[in-house]
């Protein structure tokens, strides 16, 4: 087999199956039942409409996804990068220790965590509120951010820390003007990832939220396909599917460069 | 001073990762469902006991591995191939690269609803394509034979994406002239694939391979769409028995205890595959260029 | 105002990385710490800028005890071997920095910097990233945010390690016109014993985190007071011959000569080197290395002698000076 034929069959493998949502999502029901009989009424528009003017209507979920997923980026950067900077001055064995634990933590099915935080958020009263969720998620993100961070603490020449502080700057206005600046591109990187884990997340957002106006995404969708009582509602699965898919695709074609250089820097650094 | 940049971080780590472990440990030793009123009643190992002779639990943990096995192994050697596809000079090599890309990114619950309609009997693809073939209707998610198939399938298409990427990464760092040294030497490809990439991508095997051992271990959101652990539970995972368990029966003292062995069993099957691991490919060659054929 | 260390020392568990270590430096004098790698040489001068804790001993600047003083008030001007310049920031916003955080009026400001660049020759370039500029251009950029610090010790570490020998030789007068003229103790480490003799008007000789002798170099080099010093100082090295009695003697290359009686050798090789050459050869004795002017004729017989005003002698289990 050649080169192209892989390629082509790895595409169709990746892509295929998105696009026939895309396809389905324009068909109508009838259509869709009868593939092989030509139709009148082909292609439809109603899938879209019926998702978009459901109650709630779909973009809610993207607007609550949103929120979740930037409240929850911003509160793991903030934790995460003093932590990634202070393990590299803590005795060594110590950072060791706590860099091998982190990689447990980050290799462990956060699934299982399920339980506990659901007792968790019903004894803090943190049901049913969106920005509550980004303190599992900020918690859950932390081992990979702080690990993803301290690779590009490492990497900084040690010498231009020592000449600011022989210069005069105070711990804050080393972040200020030398860290933050150029550890930027793995601060970018960890932040992408992060956001699409809070985007994605689904057991702990299913225990946490009941109310239909504050689902996520990935809730709803599941709900969606839980719920619904007709034949066959695929059309408008099909979708919500590539409603709920565009913001992602979107998200990788603008941000493919960090979110590769973040997958693997962790690879190849641990 | 540097204690309070730790601090934060460490707390928000101990409250979400340690502290659950505590606690399923503890709550394993109770009776905490609906019967007590929700109020956790020591029982001793009455959860433990009833885990030893829960026949479904034990389905599922068999279910599990199955799934996990399955779906690793394949995922793996199919991102090998990836890997080694993408490493290759050619013209738009990011571009696919970053299309290769767009299943992982995309929301496990999201997809699956896309693949129960693509599985859908008898309206979806596959099911015309196998009466196309003259198979005939196999009705894939209600055949106990194919739906585990199935959330195979669709978990090796969403997760081989990271999978390649780590590979494809390992690649990258091996020198192009250990592959010239051994081609003088009358290697062929498959014995490049041996002695060189297999050894030194081992470190990036082991990553990718720990790392989705443990996750697909914990496989939940996939199968709850998918199936919802059907048909008559020959899909269901461990971790959606135990929401079962915790959500559905409200007994979060065997849920717990369900929890607490996954956890024992996943720490127990990472230390074997890395053991495995070493023996299965051997130790990379430690100097550049002595490579025996 | 001068630098005064006493009895300094540091460790890291149970590791003494430098111990006992005494060093006057006067006002507009340059020490020059030499000795191998890991001697300790890096880890002295970071003691003195405060980057490191002291475990023990003074550090005494201008009568002032400042050991366990913060780096940032200690007002030391440190050029890094790597120069330490921030990739993201412009040479200017480079200078600026430590000036801006010091809290330097914006119009001060512009103005140092700008009588500190034209002092480095480089006032055509401040808009200029790191990146853009060569190794000697980043090396006086460093060398000016020392100076800009107007501080009251020079720490170099290593300032020119990382640029070709022939820009070394042109950078070193500069550097005297630049440093050693602002009257301040200054330390500069090297690895490079031309450079220290060259540069130095006293040289401390450091080996596993101990300062060996501190002596002018013609001192050093006629009277090294360790076998180590000895064979550290002066290239090619000393000649060492067979130990009697507990005693080493040994001959420095340059005083060796030939001669109608003395120690029969064998030539083994011979290094051209210009102006001088290189003969290795071989005796009772030993093996030898003879340097001598390239007019001198190799006679057949190849009989070695020295003056006995030549010999330096060393005790072979301590190493000291007889």
């Amino acid at each position: 087999m050649n080169r192209r034929t892989l390629v082509g069959l790895l595409l169709l493998w990746s892509l295929g199956p998105l696009l026939w949502q895309v396809y389905t999502s324009f068909c109508s029901d009838q259509a869709l039942i009868q593939p092989f009989v030509s139709h009148d009424q082909r292609w439809t528009l109603i899938h879209y409409q019926s998702v978009l003017n459901a109650n709630p209507p779909f973009w809610r979920y993207l607007v609550n996804s949103l929120i979740v997923g930037i409240s929850s980026t911003f509160l793991c950067l903030l934790l995460a990068l003093p932590a990634a900077y202070a393990l590299n001055r803590i005795p060594r064995q110590l950072s060791a220790l706590s860099r091998l634990a982190l990689v447990g933590a980050a290799l462990f099915p956060y699934v299982l965590l399920f339980l506990a935080l659901l007792e968790l958020a019903r004894a803090l009263n943190l049901g049913n509120q969106l920005l509550a969720l980004s303190l599992p998620y900020a918690a859950l993100s932390q081992p990979l951010a702080i690990l993803l961070l301290n690779n590009a603490f490492n990497d900084l020449p040690p010498e231009l820390e020592d000449a600011a502080k022989l210069e005069g700057l105070s711990l804050f206005q080393r972040f200020r003007w030398i860290f933050i600046p150029l550890i930027s591109p793995a601060t970018a990187s960890t932040a992408i990832l992060v956001f699409l884990f809070s985007w994605n997340e689904y057991p702990i957002a299913l225990t946490w939220i009941s109310d239909s106006s504050k689902l996520t995404l990935p809730v709803a969708m599941a709900r969606i396909a839980g719920s619904s009582i007709y034949s066959v509602p695929y059309g408008a699965y099909a979708a919500a599917t590539v409603l709920g898919s565009i913001p992602l695709v979107l998200l990788v074609l603008i941000f493919q460069k960090p979110i590769v250089s973040g997958l693997t820097s962790g690879a190849v650094k641990g | 001073m540097i204690i309070f940049l730790l601090l934060p971080a460490l707390l928000l780590l101990l409250v979400v990762f340690v502290v659950p472990l505590f606690r399923y440990a503890w709550l394993s030793f109770h009776a905490d469902s609906v019967i007590t009123g929700l109020i956790a009643i020591p029982n001793g190992g009455a959860n433990w006991l009833r885990l030893l002779q829960d026949l479904r639990y034990w389905q599922d943990l068999g279910q599990t591995l199955r799934f996990a096995g399955v779906s690793v192994g394949l995922e793996l050697i199919l991102a090998l191939c990836i890997a080694l596809l993408l490493d290759q000079r050619w013209r738009g090599r990011d571009v696919v690269r970053t299309l290769a890309l767009i299943p992982w990114a995309l929301p496990t619950t999201v997809m699956a609803l896309g693949w129960r309609w693509i599985f859908n009997t008898p309206y979806g693809p596959i099911d015309h394509f196998t009466k196309i073939a003259g198979i005939g209707s196999l009705n894939i998610l209600g055949d106990p034979n194919f739906a585990w198939i199935a959330t195979v399938w669709a978990d090796v298409w969403k997760t081989t994406p990271f999978a390649a990427l780590i590979l494809l990464a390992g690649l990258q760092t091996i020198p192009a002239d250990l592959y010239e040294a051994l081609r003088l030497e009358g290697g062929n490809a498959l014995i490049c694939l041996r002695r060189i990439t297999l050894p030194l991508l081992r470190p990036y095997i082991l990553l990718a391979l720990l790392f989705r051992l443990a996750q697909s271990f914990g496989v939940f959101d996939l199968i709850q769409v998918l199936t919802g652990g059907g048909p008559a539970s020959t899909t269901e995972s461990i971790a959606l028995y135990a929401y079962w368990n915790a959500l559905r029966f409200l007994d979060f003292g065997y849920s717990s205890t369900i929890i607490m062995a996954s956890f024992v069993l996943i720490s127990l099957i990472c230390v074997i595959a890395w053991i495995g691991l070493q023996v299965l490919i051997p130790t990379h060659p430690k100097s550049r260029g002595v490579i025996e054929l | 105002m001068t630098l005064q260390i006493q009895n300094l020392g540091r460790h890291v568990g149970q590791q003494w990385i430098v111990r006992h270590l005494n060093l006057h430096v006067e006002d507009g004098e340059c020490v020059a710490l030499v000795g191998p790698s890991g001697c300790g040489k890096s880890s002295t001068l970071r003691l003195i800028a405060g980057l490191d804790p002291v475990s023990e001993g003074e550090i005494i600047l201008n009568q002032k005890n400042i050991s366990h003083v913060s780096a940032a008030q200690r007002a030391v001007g440190m050029v890094f071997q790597s120069y330490a310049l921030l990739p993201h920031l412009s040479v200017f916003a480079n200078l600026e920095l430590g000036l801006r955080v010091r809290g330097v009026r914006p119009s001060d400001r512009q103005q140092r910097i700008q009588a500190m660049l034209e002092l480095v020759q480089l006032q055509d370039r401040a808009d200029v990233l790191p990146a853009q500029l060569s190794g000697g251009q980043r090396q006086r950029v460093a060398l000016a945010r020392a100076l800009l610090r107007d501080p009251d010790v020079y720490l170099l570490d290593e300032p020119m390690s990382n640029l070709d020998a022939q820009l070394r030789e042109e950078l070193r007068p500069e550097l005297r016109r630049l440093v050693l003229d602002r009257q301040k103790p200054v330390i500069h480490v090297t690895h490079d014993q031309h450079e220290a003799m060259a540069i130095a008007d006293r040289i401390a000789v450091l080996h596993s985190g101990r300062i060996q002798q501190v002596a002018t170099p013609t001192e050093l080099y006629h009277l090294p007071e360790t076998l180590f010093i000895a064979k550290f100082i002066g290239r090619p090295q000393i000649n060492c011959l067979r130990p009697k009695d507990g005693v080493i003697t040994a001959v420095r290359p340059e005083s060796l000569f030939f001669a109608k009686e003395g120690l029969p050798c064998k030539l083994m090789s011979r290094e051209w080197l210009g102006s001088s050459q290189l003969l290795y050869l071989e005796s009772p004795e030993g093996s030898l290395r003879l340097s001598c002017s390239t007019s001198v004729d190799i006679p057949e017989s190849l009989i070695v002698s020295w003056h006995r005003s030549d010999e330096h002698y060393f005790d072979e289990d301590s190493g000291r000076r007889l």
